[in-house]
């Protein structure tokens, strides 16, 4: 199953993500983040781990709880994250760990995301598993 | 998806979707457009996202969209929504996450070819003085108070510190102070993330552009505001930085929950909404006014290292290199503001989304030497086009609550302008016609291609023929400052 996949739109960036179950869809949808931001994969040996915990009223703001925190992580470590493992993952709350590199100028984005929007933000259960579509501000 | 044939042509250029096209609309969705611009807009998701705001509570008159329309995210970019005050809403989705990105621009004294000898090397003083690109950091730290003082202050701040002239705040929307801000409802991480970007540009559509006087359309207006034919002018475009990204992030969060509390229903939940006068929506009112104030504050340090930069450029050519400001107006706001509304004075609160205020002659709140012209409208095209100085009108007032189009709108998605466009032959090309690049990145520079947006002369046309700002002069770019 591919992780996710971009959608068109106009301004801004927007992806389809896909998981077997929901970690794996939560985990997918912080790949197409940084994917969408041009990441470049590291070497293990320069891997850090950051450990996050939001908490939300349903699974589709945890979803945007989640990604925003790891864009705070982006930012006030100059990191970016190439790896992800939820857990715990109930509708209200969320423990996982990123597993990142530092920020160099190979994966410097072109244009960094500003914030994880909730418009038109769905997850929704299909016959393949489990499919979130985020639009971001860039 | 809404259709051509569900608009009902109100004049040339006002196109309508009545209140009954859908059952939770509040009011009508007004477009002003040409025929060809509303089936632009038909394109992608932007009338849908225009109507949506027309179901938000307390709406006044009707929703209205712009002809720079294009798809964001809850509202269109170029929506523009008044809400009765105080038990309307306030959408911090209404606002997006750029609060009071904006654009301001300074003349000179100076005429094009005396500049041109030294064109280049005035580019890459102002690459070099004024920070720019994807976490860029400013040459202003602040500690913890001065940032409060900032947040409260605006460009007040910036006067005081050195950074800003008197005359600079008089030309400023809102003197460069939003009331009404209180630092205290701005999150400690906000603040986190604003501590050391004052005086930075960013990246993404933001940029510095040094742009001459090619064409004046209202000789007495232009006179008025300082502007004549082959100036060199300044233009900054940007707001408040990861301040303000990270404010709107936490009360639309926020905001989540308030919905519920009261009962509001909306087709999308980015435009969650709270009642002004509630205590959710006071508290997000003073976070946005603060960092409004942030947004000035920021573009007026700008200002300042790009005088800073003329002069090292310029003093050994010529005797005077200094720039006054022509204006500087915010195009991502909501503001408490006073409009006619069926022949009575009324309070409304007007949320600009990708829409400049526009205020025309006689308003009180104009400084005394423009309230007998009206408010300067800055309207930035796509790089390497022109931009265009408009003044505010009377029909604005009455049409649209004092308010018009931004700039351009974007008509291809960033992917297929980098998949269409390469940076480093764009800069080519540009170079080719006389105008001078600076960027920090190709694929940056690739997204925002001319092609990528509409033509803003079509736009501006728009908005000078429908009545709601009068076209006075037109710029085109020298040189182009982009993170």
């Amino acid at each position: 199953m591919k992780r996710f996949e971009e959608i068109p739109h106009t301004a801004d960036w927007s992806f389809r993500a896909f998981g077997g179950d929901l970690c794996e869809l939560f985990e997918n949808a912080a790949h197409a983040l940084f994917a969408l931001e041009g990441a470049q994969a590291r070497r293990p040996a320069d891997e850090t781990m950051r450990l996050v915990t939001v908490s939300a009223i349903d699974y589709p703001s945890l979803l945007v709880n989640w990604l925003t925190e790891l864009l705070w992580l982006q930012e006030s470590h100059h990191e970016t994250y190439l790896r992800f493992r939820i857990e715990r993952l109930s509708p209200t709350e969320l423990c996982a760990e990123a597993f990142g590199a530092p920020l160099t100028r190979l994966d410097t984005p072109t244009a960094r995301i500003k914030a994880v929007t909730y418009h038109n933000l769905t997850i929704e259960q299909t016959a393949r598993g489990w499919e979130a579509v985020v639009v971001v501000d860039v | 998806m809404i259709a051509k044939q569900n608009f009902e042509r109100i004049s040339d250029y006002v196109w309508q979707v009545q209140q009954n096209f859908r059952g939770d609309m509040r009011a009508p969705a007004r477009l002003y457009a040409s025929e060809e611009l509303l089936e632009d807009a038909l394109q992608d998701e932007s009338v849908t996202q225009l109507v949506n705001t027309a179901t938000l509570p307390g709406i006044i008159k009707y929703a209205i969209s712009m002809p720079d329309i294009h798809q964001g995210y809850g509202f269109p970019i170029g929506g523009v929504v008044a809400t009765q005050a105080p038990d309307g809403v306030i959408s911090p989705g209404g606002v997006g996450y750029d609060i009071n990105c904006g654009v301001r621009l300074m003349a000179s004294h100076l005429h094009a070819e005396q500049v041109a000898p030294k064109i280049n090397d005035l580019a890459t003083a102002l690459y070099k003085n004024c920070p720019s690109g994807v976490g860029s950091e400013g040459s202003l730290p602040l500690n913890a108070k001065q940032l409060d003082d900032v947040l409260e202050q605006g460009s007040e701040w910036a006067a005081r510190n050195g950074y800003a002239r008197r005359e600079d705040l008089q030309r400023t929307e809102e003197y460069g102070r939003m009331p009404g801000a209180d630092a205290g409802a701005v999150s400690k991480r906000a603040k986190e993330r604003g501590r050391d970007q004052l005086g930075t540009l960013g990246a993404g559509n933001h940029f510095i552009e040094v742009d001459h006087v090619v064409e004046v359309y209202d000789i007495a207006l232009a006179e008025r505001l300082g502007l004549f034919p082959e100036q060199i002018v300044v233009q900054i475009h940007c707001g408040s930085r990861g301040l303000g990204h990270q404010v709107c992030t936490d009360y639309v969060n926020d905001f989540q929950r308030a919905v519920r509390e009261y009962k509001i229903e909306l087709p999308d939940r980015e435009l969650v909404c709270a009642p002004l006068n509630s205590p959710e929506g006071q508290a997000y009112f003073k976070a946005m006014a603060a960092s409004a104030n942030f947004a000035f504050s920021n573009r007026q340090i700008l200002a300042h290292h790009i005088r800073r930069s003329f002069e090292e450029v310029l003093a050994s050519i010529v005797k005077d290199f200094d720039l006054f400001q022509i204006y500087d107006i915010a195009h991502n706001m909501a503001k408490v503001e006073e409009h006619a509304v069926d022949d009575k004075r009324v309070k409304v609160c007007v949320h600009r989304k990708g829409a400049t205020r526009a205020f025309g002659p006689g308003s009180a709140v104009l400084p005394d030497d423009l309230r007998a012209i009206g408010q300067p409208v800055l309207i930035p095209g796509s790089m390497g086009t022109a931009s265009y100085v408009l003044i505010g009108t009377a029909k604005a007032m009455t049409e649209t609550f004092g308010s018009t189009c931004h700039g351009a709108g974007r008509v291809m998605s960033r992917a297929k302008a980098k998949r269409q466009v390469r940076g480093d032959k764009l800069r080519e090309e540009l170079g080719a016609r006389g105008i001078v690049v600076r960027a920090g990145s190709m694929p940056g520079l690739a997204e925002e291609a001319p092609q990528a947006y509409k033509d803003v002369s079509q736009v501006v046309q728009v908005v000078h023929r429908a009545g709601i700002g009068c076209r006075v002069a037109r710029l085109e770019p020298l040189a182009v400052i982009k993170g």
